[in-house]
């Protein structure tokens, strides 16, 4: 599991990568495509979208000859998950302060 | 985007009921905000010593630090004591403060009497879209495991052990 966020950790620490997903969140792109976009050579883009995929953030198939690269919907859904978490904890520790509260006053 | 995508941006909807009328529940949600917001949730550069909402229309929502310097995470859009509060959550992709309102995700929070001198509190945190610059890093970010980047990683891992240790 760690493994997993140390590679997207890895992966977002550079800023072509994150230039990337940002063209991504634009919709799906082919390689070619994204090397026009970006002042870097087709391998190093192929590079920068394998280490994407590894990471989880990316996802790609084949569209003909061609390989298509998108975001990961899942990815995506993350930040709902994360929040939903994140405040479920909040909640609950003022729900707690409200009970400990009580119980004092008893 | 495709539909997942929107789905995913949809408000994050909490409640809790509490054992307290909803002037009391207000209270200690704002007022004593800093007897219950875990000391782990915050965007300052040195351990939290204290959380701050100021109660007003426009009040600052800040922690105060170790090394003297105070970090602000939002400010507050709505007032009204004790139906409920609307906070703007002013934090970016990149885990810094955003000054600019338009880009701010918000949260909103209902305090509703049911029976027996209970308080319902309901919490929606919408607007995700909003983070517009840094928001496809920020949703990308955000993993399997919920990553947001370095500190956000360090943050989730904080929050988790403060639940952890909660429990037991």
């Amino acid at each position: 599991m760690s493994t997993y966020r140390d590679r997207q950790l890895d992966a977002l620490g550079d800023p072509t990568r994150r230039a990337i997903l940002a063209r991504l969140r634009k919709g799906p792109a082919p390689v070619g495509r994204l090397a026009r976009d970006f002042p870097v050579s087709r391998p190093a883009i192929s590079q920068h979208l394998r280490v994407l995929k590894e990471a989880n953030l990316v996802t790609d198939r084949a569209d003909g000859t061609r390989r298509v690269y998108e975001l990961n919907a899942k990815a995506f859904a993350s930040l709902r998950e994360y929040f939903d978490e994140f405040w479920g904890v909040a909640l609950n520790a003022f729900k707690k302060r409200i009970e400990n509260r009580n119980r004092e006053e008893r | 985007m495709t539909a997942m995508a929107e789905h995913s941006l949809q408000a994050v909807r909490k409640s809790v009921t509490v054992s307290a009328s909803p002037d009391e529940a207000f209270e200690i949600f704002t007022e004593d905000f800093d007897s219950w917001w875990p000391h782990t949730h915050h965007i300052g550069k040195a351990p939290m010593t204290k959380a701050i909402i100021e109660g007003r229309r426009g009040g600052r929502c800040y922690t105060e630090h170790e090394d003297g310097s105070e970090a602000d995470w939002g400010t507050i859009l709505a007032w009204e004591p004790p139906r409920g509060v609307l906070i703007a959550w002013q934090i970016a992709a990149n885990w810094q403060f955003e000054p600019d309102l338009k880009k701010s995700s918000e949260v909103e929070i209902r305090f509703t009497p049911v029976e027996n001198g209970k308080t319902r509190v309901d919490l929606e945190h919408r607007g995700f879209e909003r983070m517009t610059a840094g928001a496809a890093e920020m949703r990308t970010g955000v993993g399997g495991e919920g990553g947001w980047g370095g500190l956000l990683q360090l943050f989730a891992a904080r929050v988790e052990q403060k639940a952890t240790k909660g429990e037991s």
